[in-house]
């Protein structure tokens, strides 16, 4: 049994590892499962220390776990024993001591989305709801719950990123929370407003003359120069790994099974990727049943080059210059995009990508359906959802996944223009009555989807189209 | 005033548009003879390729070689970066 604190705040924090947990291990290793740090490409082991890619082939470098010593000490009963955040799975973490940051993060609501699965005509919806995520309502809290509680483990006394929203948000609040500095790097371009949901933390913020690219080059030289935690740079390996709580989570939400079909957003490609890795590790440790579950690829049209090399078939991508609404996964030129395209193919799934128009019907959908208000993101996430389905690429009939990432509270001004003027009237009851009748004439919430969803290959049949495979009629 | 610090440099090479079934690389060691590329991995498709190389030289040297490459059209990324999101 784990055993467990309050924290200044209230909550509870595991206080000490399981009693069972490292017996026979070295004791520098007992306080976590960590192994080493691999490379991806060539399998090479390195210490666990702030270092981001191989010496040998420049492969991206990934926490390795000790699997074996795990199978038995993490089980359903010590998960469910922790904390009501993403630490519950601590174990499975690249964390040595006690959490440090994002003590609330995690655990989101997982929506079992039965207006919206009505709507398109499909038997298990669940949404994993992000938006929700706290303090910073994105999937970036997870993340950064990581990479700060590392840094601090490292010693490092500040934290900084590159990034001009979510991510940047997520740095700047968890460092408040945790008393350490932290330092925001932006174009010096960038709109006003996109500056004051990171400001309001506290951080330090430095407008940087030039584009995004410039921007990324100097963060690699700040971290050399400066020993600073560049969150998505030099603790790369770490941060990622916090991406696999959305994996836990959704798994764990639905009773210890995985879905079939799970459709994840991809901008840098850190999210599909360890999504699948967390559900791989839950088959590894007999957590929950393998029932070959498939991952899907989200992209809006505008910047899809992982989507475009689905479709065609290639390893690699064509790097794109964005050009669509959804800003924050608006990457050309994505980091792991080769590791997505890999999985996506492995699992059996496949990509969609949506045009900005669809990507805010799909913002409006899943507000008027289920309640939640997603940024577009999301709304892409969404649209490339249905085409999967309705091209048949995702049979209606088995348990679908779609991942939320972040909350369109963050971005109201995309979706100026998409509504009807609102009435103004005179503080009488007959023009309240007029209105009333003019309103009922206008679609009913939930018919906000209008473009129709076209253009996803569908699959090409092994024999028979079946009822599970078989396009569906409209 | 050159800078004569030795330097070495990782970065990911991306040719398309032709630029894959073009000898870059040589022509890039036509004109600095002093800097040396170590190819670490690369992936050659049909309509694209992708190096990882490090590079090797005095700064300056090294600097504007990878500025050569990037006026012959391949584009040139560091290795250790990160992700940088515009929304």
């Amino acid at each position: 049994m784990l055993d467990f604190l309050l924290d200044k705040k209230g909550f509870f924090v595991a206080a000490t590892r399981p009693k069972t947990h490292g017996q026979g291990r070295d004791t520098e290793r007992q306080m976590s499962y960590v192994r080493a740090l691999t490379c991806k490409e060539c399998a090479a082991d390195y210490p666990v220390e702030p270092r981001t890619v191989c010496e040998n082939d420049f492969g991206p470098l990934e926490v390795a776990f000790d699997y074996t010593a795990m199978r038995g000490n993490v089980t359903r009963e010590s998960i469910q024993a922790g904390p009501d955040s993403l630490w519950r799975y601590k174990d499975l973490l690249p964390v040595e001591g006690p959490p440090r940051a994002g003590l609330r993060s995690g655990m989101t609501p997982l929506i079992r989305a039965d207006n919206l699965a009505k709507k398109l005509g499909v038997k298990d919806l669940y949404i994993k709801d992000d938006s929700a995520n706290y303090p910073t309502f994105s999937y970036k809290d997870r993340v950064v719950s990581i990479a700060l509680t590392k840094a601090l483990e490292f010693g490092f006394d500040t934290v900084a990123c590159a990034s001009t929203g979510n991510l940047a948000h997520s740095v700047a609040a968890h460092a408040a929370a945790a008393g350490v500095r932290s330092f925001v790097l932006i174009p010096h371009d960038l709109e006003e407003g996109k500056i004051v949901g990171s400001l309001v933390f506290g951080p330090r913020m430095v407008k940087i003359h030039g584009n995004y690219d410039d921007v990324n080059r100097l963060c690699s030289q700040i971290a050399d120069k400066y020993n600073w935690a560049i969150v998505n740079v030099n603790l790369r390996p770490f941060y990622t790994e916090g991406a696999k709580t959305l994996g836990f989570e959704i798994a764990e939400q639905l009773g210890w099974q995985l879905p079939k079909h799970t459709v994840v957003p991809v901008a840098g490609g850190t999210l599909l990727p360890k999504v699948w890795k967390g559900y791989r590790e839950f088959i590894e440790l007999g957590l929950v049943k393998d029932n070959q579950p498939k991952m899907y690829a989200a992209q809006a049209q505008g910047c899809s080059p992982v989507v475009e090399a689905l479709r065609n078939g290639r390893e690699l991508f064509k790097p794109q210059k964005p050009d669509t609404i959804a800003k924050s996964i608006a990457i050309g030129n994505p980091a792991d995009g080769y590791y997505v395209i890999k999985i996506v193919n492995d699992s059996g799934g496949y990509g969609a990508a949506a045009q900005d128009q669809e990507i805010l019907d799909a913002v409006k959908l899943l507000a008027q359906t289920e309640g939640v208000f997603t940024e577009p993101a999301g709304g892409t996430t969404l649209a490339c959802a249905i085409k999967l389905i309705e091209s048949g690429r995702i049979p209606r009939d088995e348990p679908i996944c779609v991942c939320i990432t972040g909350n369109g509270l963050k971005t109201v001004e995309a979706m100026q223009g998409q509504f009807a003027d609102v009435p103004i009237i005179p503080a009488k009851l007959n023009d309240f009555d007029r209105v009333v009748d003019e309103l009922a004439q206008q679609p009913a919430p939930g018919a906000a989807l209008t473009s129709p969803l076209v253009s996803v290959d569908p699959p090409t049949p092994r024999t028979q189209p079946t009822a599970a495979t078989k396009p569906a009629t409209p | 005033m050159t800078n004569t610090t030795n330097t070495q440099q990782k970065c990911w090479l991306t040719f398309e548009g032709g630029h894959q079934n073009e000898p870059c690389l040589w022509k890039m060691t036509v004109e600095f003879p002093d800097v040396a590329f170590d190819i670490r991995q690369a992936s050659v498709q049909k309509d694209i390729g992708i190096m990882a190389v490090l590079f090797t030289g005095k700064e300056d040297r090294v600097t504007a070689a990878i500025q050569y490459l990037t006026n012959l059209g391949v584009k040139v990324d560091p290795v250790e970066g990160g992700d940088l999101v515009a929304g």
